[in-house]
């Protein structure tokens, strides 16, 4: 898969292969926690310690709401995108987004990978690790997973970068 | 007495200027701290790097200090991008 700029409004990912197109399509319901606690307490982190009581009550009344809206308003954005991934038989597949939904993008990937590291508890170490796994098992390829979106994460950037 | 102890701690506090702590996080991509420092606070790259670098190397890294609104405010939107931030008071 290449992912390129293309004009100056628009980001194109081309040549996506099928285990590709899957992983991609996977990304809004990774993003459904599920109300898992390890999850939630990573996208929902403390904002200080437990000495600004007020300040955290707060946070939870009000920011935390905000911040689910603006995490669930992102997930829309690329679930409606990922509806335009193209379908032609035989043929790899490919995706045009706009370039104003790069940010809504590097947001869900980035739920996607810590929801998926929260659950799989990985290490700091496994997560820099980027060898080849000796064998698999549903661990190594969630971390293939994460990885494949760091990868996506750092095209985008890229992309609106040139 | 009490009086004089409660007026000088508020005036203390108003005072008092905050940090914006961002932490280490395996996850987050160096290349997207470096962004979200450039938007968040209008740091040019070089800054934002040395600022990300502080933080993967350290642990953390104060991106900012000031008055406590302001900072509240940095706070929020290093949690929209989804960087572990801080408030504490600056010492």
């Amino acid at each position: 898969m290449l992912i390129r700029r293309l004009k100056e409004d628009a980001i194109e990912f081309i040549q996506i292969e099928p285990i590709e197109a899957g992983l991609l399509q996977e990304v809004p319901g990774v993003c459904d926690s599920g109300g898992d606690d390890q999850s939630d307490a990573r996208l929902y982190s403390s904002p200080a310690d437990s000495s600004e009581n007020q300040f955290l009550n707060d946070w939870a009344e009000y920011v935390r709401p905000e911040l689910r809206h603006l995490f669930l308003s992102a997930r829309k954005t690329v679930k409606e995108d990922l509806e335009k991934l193209s379908d032609v038989p035989g043929r790899l597949r490919r995706l045009v987004i706009p370039r104003a939904h790069s940010d809504a993008w590097l947001n869900v990937l980035n739920q996607a990978r810590l929801i998926l590291a929260a659950k799989f508890n990985f290490t700091a170490r496994e997560l820099s690790t980027h060898s080849a796994p000796k064998w698999f098992s549903r661990r190594e390829l969630v971390l293939q997973q994460i990885n494949f979106y760091a990868e996506i994460q750092e095209r985008i950037i890229d992309a609106t970068e040139e | 007495m009490a009086e004089t102890v409660v007026e000088t701690k508020v005036e203390t506090s108003l005072g008092t200027p905050w940090n914006v702590v961002v932490h280490d996080d395996p996850v987050n991509l160096m290349s997207y701290v470096t962004m979200v420092f450039q938007r968040v606070f209008g740091f040019t790259k070089q800054k934002a790097q040395h600022h990300m670098l502080e933080v993967h190397h350290k642990g953390r890294s104060i991106v900012w200090t000031g008055a406590r609104e302001r900072a509240e405010f940095y706070v929020q939107q290093l949690h929209g991008y989804l960087l572990l931030a801080t408030l504490e008071r600056a010492e």
